[in-house]
């Protein structure tokens, strides 16, 4: 094996670690207790069951324990977290009513530029109030609903559909940060494509945590009906700070027979981020859900999408990549229940870890009794850049039905000298081979995101190569 | 004796969501057995009258390694993580570790290897076992020595026996070491049988150790091991486990020497309700270690079965490389099959990579054997006879196989003791 290692840059992240003011901003005192829970739906003007629902959440959040399985959250403390902090403005539908220094906040980040170029509606949450929401005709002549959450809460016609969907896939009773998500949760976005209705283009929400000690607790709820077809793009960053803040969103999605979903996201939070997200689908007959994954940010991340395969022939496929760098603790990965027969899931997830970074892959494949006849197939592979970093892989497999077909494959390793030799011996420099070599190892993710996310990847995972391969 | 439970057993090291319950075992001993003695052990007096002792060897061979080890501090962020006083994030550079990571790096930090070492299954199951067996037997080997042993456990319905048995082999040296464990009694009558392994397997060391387990479905097993391998030393394990209602084999190997092996191959059957719960973590801790797991299984009727395999490449085992694969068939509707494959990697200069397929017959064999009048489910019950029959061929002696052809008899009607290859020893 050879004697010296890829050199491999940090990510560059000074494009999303700038400040605004936090000037005629409104904050909640810090911690959790009942009547700031309260406060927060007096605020939003909800229905009577919603604050009935959030107060039943807090009890069960302090019901439960810390995950003890994961990376540490002692860091974490609750009673130094401000759960809402509304900016200085209500929520616009054109850029222009956006106050300055958040406006200029989305150019940089190039929120606007992406509506103007490729997207078919945009939504854009500063700190825990959306800021900017806006779809284009086109696609509100298609009947399709994209909204803030809070907005459709209070329209009549989806008020019930809301009501009866809202943390039915993700109860309260999940997981302890599932509980605070409940009680605290605000912000975030609405969508209803109705049944045969196919979107060429994506909607984005981009969520942005400006508030130093703050939580960010978006809620994303999106309906796909029968044989219908959407893309969905989310994306997120913050500027560094010295102090915990915190991301607990939930995004429920429900994908009706015949219909497919993609959802994709680039995850860039700053190194002072606790990000407990939690994601979850359910696929009925020969429903498609796709999720493209990049997580980059945070301190500690707790993230693995669900897929919940109910109906017949419905299918799942999960591609991820995962970087962590210095500091970075970041246990990523997916859960699949194929509960219906003949459903199909495929996982493949590529790791990235040096500087001392951690990531762990963490997965689940629960085949249910009904499952007969499904198939699902896992390969992770890992790549470690020097010895200080320390990468993990934890795949889990339960399999209670006959009929099926499960694999997994999983590889953890440096760059092969075989493989740079290979290269060199077909005339290429060493130092392409190597450039080769590691962008190679992302492409299978990088080429399943939009262009423009694809760049913003290569831009994250910025590689300088320097010195032999290790 | 009372009604027992062990719980936290055959723990994995890095443990995943708790929902899943995979994380570990809780060990049920039924009550109203009696502690009896039903332990044979076979060995040349050579092996057995020593003043060698497990705890010597570890001892030696800390000796060894502080004498090597230089005192250079260590800079890397999950050390300073693990030696601060509080989590704190005014250094963004130093990452927040797992419970596990945490006492991973304390325990490569301190360097001892007396405290780090484990069984599979944990204290609790090898205080118990200890017990049980009332004392540990030595089998020592002299350098150079070429050795053999078996030890037999024959429980009884309504008994509850174990064997503690420490294995110190000495340089050069080899050693096959045979384990029965076996229960006979009538139909559903409770018993347990268990063995307590320990093996400390010298520089360049070769040690075998087959283990069979043949008891009938009434009783509770326990096989519970742990190895630690000194340089270039070599060790085989293979588990074959046909029988017992419950079985729990643990095993946790050190691969503390440069260039120290590990190769262990699991073969299991498990029928009715019978369930399997099998514990594998190897820690390769030497530079340039090698472990391959292989397992290999048929689970019928509503059996249960859980696999833990744990790979762990820890700082500084430069060049090793770990495999893991499994193939599991599961052959009725009702099983339910748990299997978690984990690798840990501290180190970049390694390989670790596992496998799993999991499934039932493939439609091209179904179809092959169809042709020649076999319906699926004869085709799969094809599988359990063949699992049966490949254990009984390779027993490592007349007596073992003896108890495979008693098991064999009840659990498959197809088997037949007649059909199967002479061994050596037989046509000898």
């Amino acid at each position: 094996m050879a004697k010296q290692r890829t050199e491999v840059a940090d990510i560059d992240r000074s494009l999303y670690d700038f400040r605004d003011s936090e000037e005629g901003f409104e904050r909640l005192d810090a911690g959790l207790t009942p009547e700031i829970v309260t406060e927060i739906s007096e605020r939003k003007d909800e229905p009577a069951w919603m604050l009935e629902f959030r107060l039943k959440s807090l009890e069960i959040y302090n019901s439960m324990p810390n995950p003890t399985w994961g990376p540490s959250i002692a860091g974490l403390d609750m009673d130094h977290i401000v759960t809402y902090v509304k900016p200085n403005t209500d929520q616009k539908a054109d850029w222009e009513s956006v106050p300055d220094d958040i406006k200029n906040t989305f150019e940089r980040l190039g929120i606007p530029e992406a509506e103007r170029s490729y997207l078919a509606g945009v939504g854009a949450q500063y700190d825990s109030e959306l800021v900017y929401h806006n779809m284009q005709d086109t696609a509100s002549k298609m009947g399709i609903v994209y909204s803030g959450i809070e907005e459709a809460l209070h329209d009549e016609r989806w008020e019930p559909l809301i009501r009866e969907r809202f943390m039915t896939l993700i109860p309260p009773t999940d997981h302890k940060f599932a509980a605070l998500h409940g009680a605290v949760w605000s912000g975030g976005s609405f969508v209803y494509v109705p049944a045969g209705v196919k979107l060429d283009f994506p909607l984005q929400s981009y969520f942005r945590l400006n508030a130093a000690g703050a939580g960010q607790f978006e809620h994303t709820l999106i309906i796909v009906e029968d044989d219908a077809d959407l893309h969905f793009i989310e994306g997120c960053s913050a500027p560094k700070y010295y102090e915990a803040n915190l991301h607990a969103g939930a995004v429920e999605l429900f994908v009706k027979d015949g219909a497919r979903l993609r959802y994709s996201t680039i995850e860039n939070w700053s190194k002072n981020m606790y990000n407990l997200n939690t994601k979850r689908a359910r696929c009925e007959e020969e429903g498609e859900i796709e999720w493209i994954s990049g997580s980059f940010g945070s301190h500690v991340g707790y993230l693995y999408p669900m897929s919940v395969l109910a109906g017949r022939r419905a299918k799942s496929s999960f591609t991820g990549i995962t970087f962590a760098g210095a500091g970075q603790n970041l246990d990523t990965g997916c859960k699949v229940v194929l509960a219906a027969p003949e459903t199909t899931a495929t996982v493949e997830t590529k790791g990235i870890s040096k500087g001392g970074g951690i990531q762990t892959f963490r997965s689940s494949i629960v085949a249910t009794p009904a499952a007969e006849g499904s198939a699902a197939t896992v390969s992770c592979q890992s790549l470690m850049l020097d010895d200080e970093s320390r990468s993990d892989t934890i795949p889990a497999m339960d399999i209670r039905a006959k009929n099926v077909d499960i694999g997994h494959e999983a590889t953890i390793g440096r760059i092969g000298d075989d493989k740079v030799f290979y290269l060199m011996s077909r005339g290429i420099s060493e130092e392409e081979a190597r450039t080769m070599i590691v962008n190679g190892f992302a492409e299978p993710i990088s080429k399943e995101l939009p262009l423009e996310y694809a760049v913003e990847m290569n831009n994250l995972i910025k590689l300088e190569m320097e010195g032999a391969i290790g | 004796m009372e009604a027992l439970k062990i719980r936290n057993a055959s723990a994995m090291p890095a443990p995943t969501w708790s929902w899943l319950r995979m994380n570990a075992a809780t060990l049920e001993v039924p009550e109203g057995l009696e502690r009896v003695r039903a332990v044979t052990v076979e060995a040349d007096s050579d092996l057995t009258e020593t003043h060698a002792s497990f705890e010597g060897a570890l001892a030696a061979l800390q000796e060894r390694l502080d004498a090597a080890r230089g005192d250079e501090g260590d800079g890397r962020a999950c050390v300073r993580a693990a030696t601060a006083e509080a989590e704190s994030l005014e250094d963004l550079d130093t990452p927040a570790l797992s419970a596990y990571q945490l006492r991973a790096t304390r325990e490569e930090v301190a360097g001892d290897v007396a405290a780090a070492f484990e069984t599979g299954i944990g204290v609790d199951a090898r205080s118990y076992l200890n017990f049980l067996a009332g004392g540990t037997v030595v089998l020592a080997t002299e350098p150079g020595a070429d050795e053999a042993a078996c030890v037999r456990v024959a429980g009884e319905a309504g008994g509850a026996a174990a064997a503690s048995v420490d294995v110190v082999a000495a340089e050069d040296s080899t050693l096959s070491l045979t384990v029965s464990l076996d229960g006979a009694g009538s139909e559903g009558a409770a018993g347990l049988v268990g063995s307590e392994l320990r093996v400390f397997a010298g520089a360049r060391s070769h040690v075998d150790v087959c283990v069979y387990v043949t008891a009938e479905e009434g009783f509770t097993v326990l096989d519970d091991s742990g190895y630690v391998l000194d340089e270039g030393a070599r060790v085989s394990v293979r588990h074959v486990v046909l029988g017992g209602g419950r079985t729990a084999t643990g095993l946790a190997a050190d691969l503390r020497g440069d260039t120290a092996r590990m190769d262990v191959a699991t073969s299991y059957l498990a029928s009715g309700e019978e369930q399997r719960d099998f514990t594998y973590t190897i820690r390769h801790r030497g530079r340039r270690t090698v472990s391959n797991m292989d397992a290999n299984g048929v689970l019928t009727g509503t059996a249960k079965k859980v696999l833990r395999g744990t790979i762990d490449l820890v700082h500084g085992c430069k060049g090793s490389e770990g495999s893991e694969r499994e193939t599991v068939l599961l052959a009725s509707q009702g099983v339910d099959n748990k299997t978690v494959p984990t690798i840990l990697c501290d180190e970049d200069d390694v390989a670790g990579n596992h496998g799993a397929t999991i499934g039932h017959v493939r439609p091209e064999q179904l179809f092959y054997l169809g042709c020649r009048g076999l319906s699926p489910e004869a085709a799969e019950a094809l599988f359990v006879t063949a699992k049966l029959e490949d254990a009984a061929n390779g027993a490592p002696d007349a007596q073992v196989r003896a108890n495979v052809e008693r098991l064999a008899a009840r659990v498959d009607p197809r088997f037949d003791a007649d059909d199967r290859d002479e061994t050596e020893e037989e046509r000898a």
